[in-house]
């Protein structure tokens, strides 16, 4: 036997068929068929030394067609067809997959059956699958769950609303001082509670942005000594009341530094499961300790009882487990030990629980310490932390004289008790009101009525205030007016504020109302809402911004986001850090989608960059990717690189502007070190 | 007798071997299999009083495990672009497939699957998207490969497109 025939017969004993090609769709068959190519494509002789494969199956005919270009091109390798199904004589599915290669001037066609290590590769792609299937309903269920939550705050801060309103009216009224005091307490108290929701949304809220996306949220990095001392305050009277005394072990380095990487609403939560879980196991009259212990690069906390100490026969890992209730079931849902091991995993730290030598059980955790540029974040807007991000009205100032001006105002509000409210609030003040309960009823009002400012509720039926307020800002672009809108919301966050003044608002206050607050937002500046032309014979007084109010020709970025953000400088560095972190991976998804000619995800990607964009003003770079978003909606892409490397400079242009209104890293801190060594490499 | 070539294009575990199965086996089965590489089966239609043989490219769902060959498409007569009615990302993904497919084949009449409408409590797109969608000039269609709805129409309709381009 040849060696050519013995490698033949290899070939064919490992599930290959070789042809050679003789042209004109006709195949001559290098050694004996195999089986399984005989029983698939019917090649009944032994001897036949012509076969038409093209005829034999429809996409071995078309993979032909690649076949010989590739022969035709003299080009080394080879081109395969991808895997594909015949059925045998049986009905049996046969997987296949065909090579076109030259060997020796020769055209070979190569057939090989997969069936061999079909199962193997369909369970990599079925396991592979199922999970991604598995990811994507899991983010299903994560957006679900936030606008449930939004959904709820929004619900529970209704009534709220109606209680501050009536508080606020009460106190306008001459009481005793009696009642006074009892009106006092029920404000406070209000207040109380309106805190906590904003706080749980926050906590949930940065829950569901970290389970996708391991970017920081921007919060300063908290101080455990600080939460550790919260919570004592926190708990010292649940202690009490149990009779068990809650302590403060000072730490034995008090000069050390305490920030951790984290976020003080959850480093809240953490520490109040743990002394919940302390509290229910510790006996009467003994102490619990808590503390933090300095270990260098992190640092420790620990909550100390005197109860039984730990289950002997209950791993550590099961305490901390999903739905573990403890020993006698004594604790809750058994989710809180639970978030709080995952919690602090997330955040690089790690969690335990061990019986002490001395008796009873340490709660321990341990975090990171936060960087030294996060820190000195947290020192510039400290201060700008009573000014809630959720007004992007001027800072407060107690403004209980009387208005400037009596304003003609349209409260816009389906809920029809904060309607009133809010109408009582600003008429007893000496406004003249008008109420609508939805957007169309406001765009109705505003046609038959002129006014200095609207108030409107984000969320009613029929049409929202955001729909309302892109319809009011659309009928100006004739006008050549500005009319002053202020948002309601019974969300706070800044993406919130975000959504409030991309659809148009000047400024947006949270529910529940506070008098205050309400005076101040709508008054602020309504004396400066003039229109355009009279603006511009009044230089001083400059016309209220919107985000798509069109920038002012030549106006710097700076100044178009003061205006447009009322001067808050924490929603403004809070806007360009998230514009700086997004803005480069949303051109390179520009880029990627010019480079595969993707005018779908152009489209997309240039839409979602001119939104963020037109914060700043920036009406050139808003302008370019406006064209890129139409070049992607046409499908006609030739023009696009240009455009493209247009808008880089120009993006390159605006970023210095923007760094110039954000504090830069101090010296020596960790991210001007960091480009040290990078330039220093 | 008239044979039209008909490709099944889609994300992975949109449903359209389930469609191809329904349409030429009227079976449905509940586990989800997926396809790796190409299957072809065929089967005759009457279309307006002729005979139409629809030799359908069952191709696998495009992920990042396996993209699509556009050879596949040679000789295509008319494709249809299905999507996952529970899943919204389908549709975005079919969409940027589809932007490829016209830029390889041109234009031949296609048809927009929303399939797996007998889960229509969980579905994910909604009707001012698919007002959106048919005002682009999509014909659209709601299906289900386990009930059968809608399915012997889906092809017949493509089949009469492909004979009047």
């Amino acid at each position: 036997m040849s060696s050519n025939s013995i490698f033949e017969s290899f070939l064919t004993s490992q599930g290959y068929a070789l042809f050679e090609s003789l042209g004109q769709g006709e195949f001559s068959p290098i050694g004996d068929y195999p089986a399984w190519c005989r029983d698939t494509f019917e090649l009944h002789s032994r001897n036949a030394t012509r076969v038409r494969l093209d005829e034999k199956s429809p996409f071995l005919e078309n993979f032909l067609v690649d076949a010989e270009d590739f022969w035709s091109s003299q080009a080394e390798g080879s081109v395969s067809s991808g895997n594909w199904m015949e059925r045998d004589k049986s009905g049996r599915e046969v997987p296949l997959e065909a090579f076109a290669l030259s060997l020796e001037k020769k055209r070979i066609l190569i057939l090989r059956n997969l069936a061999a290590h079909f199962a193997e590769q369909q369970q990599w792609f079925q396991t592979a699958r199922d999970s991604l299937l598995a990811h994507e309903q899991l983010l299903s269920e994560i957006q679900k769950k936030e606008i449930l939550l939004h959904c709820i705050v929004h619900d529970l801060s209704q009534p709220l609303t109606a209680i501050s309103g009536c508080f606020n009216l009460l106190r306008l009224e001459h009481l005793p001082p009696p009642v006074e005091k009892y009106v006092e307490a029920g404000q406070r108290e209000s207040q109380r509670q309106e805190l906590m929701i904003r706080s749980i949304l926050s906590a949930f809220s940065g829950d569901l942005i970290a389970q996708r996306s391991a970017d920081k949220s921007g919060a300063p990095p908290p101080d455990l000594a600080v939460c550790v001392q919260q919570a004592i305050e926190e708990f010292s009277s649940a202690f009490k009341d149990k009779g068990v005394n809650l302590r403060f072990a000072p730490p034995s380095n008090a000069l050390s530094d305490w920030h951790v990487v984290g976020d003080a609403p959850r480093l809240d939560r953490i520490f109040g499961n743990l002394l919940e879980n302390t509290l229910r196991h510790s006996p009467p009259n003994s102490t619990v300790t808590i503390g933090v212990e300095d270990q260098g690069e992190s640092v420790l906390a620990f909550v100390d009882d005197l109860g039984p100490g730990l289950p002997p026969d209950l791993p550590t890992t099961q305490l901390f487990a999903l739905f573990s209730k403890g020993k006698g079931h004594s604790g809750k849902a058994g989710l809180g030990l639970y978030f709080c091991k995952i919690t602090v995993e997330r955040w690089g730290g790690t969690i335990g629980a061990e019986t002490r030598a001395q008796g009873g059980a340490r709660f321990w955790f341990r975090l990171p310490r936060a960087d030294a540029d996060a820190k000195s974040y947290e020192r510039t807007t400290a201060d700008e932390h009573e000014d809630s991000a959720t007004n992007v009205a001027p800072p407060p100032t107690v403004r209980r004289s009387p208005p400037a001006k009596f304003l003609r105002i349209l409260v816009t509000e389906d809920t029809e008790i904060n309607r009133e409210l809010v109408s009582e609030l600003l008429t007893k003040r000496g406004h003249s009101v008008t109420t609508a309960a939805d957007g169309i009823e406001a765009l109705a009002a505003l046609d038959r009525n002129s006014f200095d400012v609207v108030l409107m509720d984000e969320e009613m039926p029929r049409m929202n205030g955001l729909d309302a307020t892109r319809a009011i800002r659309k009928m100006e672009t004739s006008t050549r007016r500005h009319l002053r809108i202020v948002g309601f919301t019974g969300n706070a966050t800044d993406e919130d504020a975000r959504r409030c003044l991309n659809a148009g608002m000047d400024a947006f206050i949270a529910k529940p109302v506070h008098m205050d607050k309400l005076y101040q937002v709508v008054e602020y500046q309504t004396e400066k809402s003039q229109q355009i032309g009279e603006a511009q014979s009044a230089p001083d007084v400059p016309a209220p911004a919107s985000a798509h109010q069109p920038a002012v020709e030549d106006e710097s970025v700076a100044g178009h986001l003061h205006r447009a953000t009322g001067g808050n400088k924490k929603l403004q560095r809070s806007l360009i850090k998230t514009f700086l972190a997004d803005a480069p991976k949303t051109l390179s998804r520009i880029r990627r989608a010019i480079a595969k000619k993707d005018a779908q995800k152009l489209a997309s990607a240039a839409h979602a960059l001119k939104g963020s964009i037109a914060i700043f003003g920036a009406a050139k770079a808003v302008s370019m990717a406006r064209g890129l978003e139409a070049m992607g909606r046409s499908g006609h892409l030739f023009n696009a690189g240009p455009q493209f490397r247009a808008l880089e400079s120009e993006f390159a242009r605006i970023k210095p502007e923007l760094l110039a209104i954000i504090p830069s890293p101090k010296p020596g801190s960790k991210t001007q070190q960091k480009a040290k060594s990078r330039r220093a490499r | 007798m008239l044979q039209k070539k008909i490709c099944m294009l889609g994300s992975f575990s949109v449903g359209k071997t389930s469609l191809v199965r329904r349409f030429v086996e009227s079976l449905f089965s509940e586990a989800y299999q997926t396809s790796i590489g190409v299957k072809v089966d065929k089967k005759v239609v009457r279309v307006n009083n002729e005979d139409v043989t629809l030799v359908l490219w069952d191709i696998h769902g495009e992920d990042v495990y396996q993209k699509i060959h556009m050879s596949y498409l040679r000789g295509m007569s008319g494709y249809l672009l299905v999507i996952d009615g529970t899943r919204r990302q389908t549709l975005e993904d079919a969409l940027a497939l589809n932007q490829r497919v016209m830029q390889e084949v041109g234009k031949v009449p296609a048809i927009l699957v929303l399939n797996k409408s007998d889960l229509v409590d969980r579905w994910e797109i909604d009707s001012a998207r698919e007002s959106e969608l048919s005002a682009a000039g999509w014909i659209i269609l709601r299906t289900s490969a386990k009930t059968g709805a809608s399915v012997e129409q889906l092809f017949s309709q493509l089949a009469a497109a492909t004979l009047t381009e």
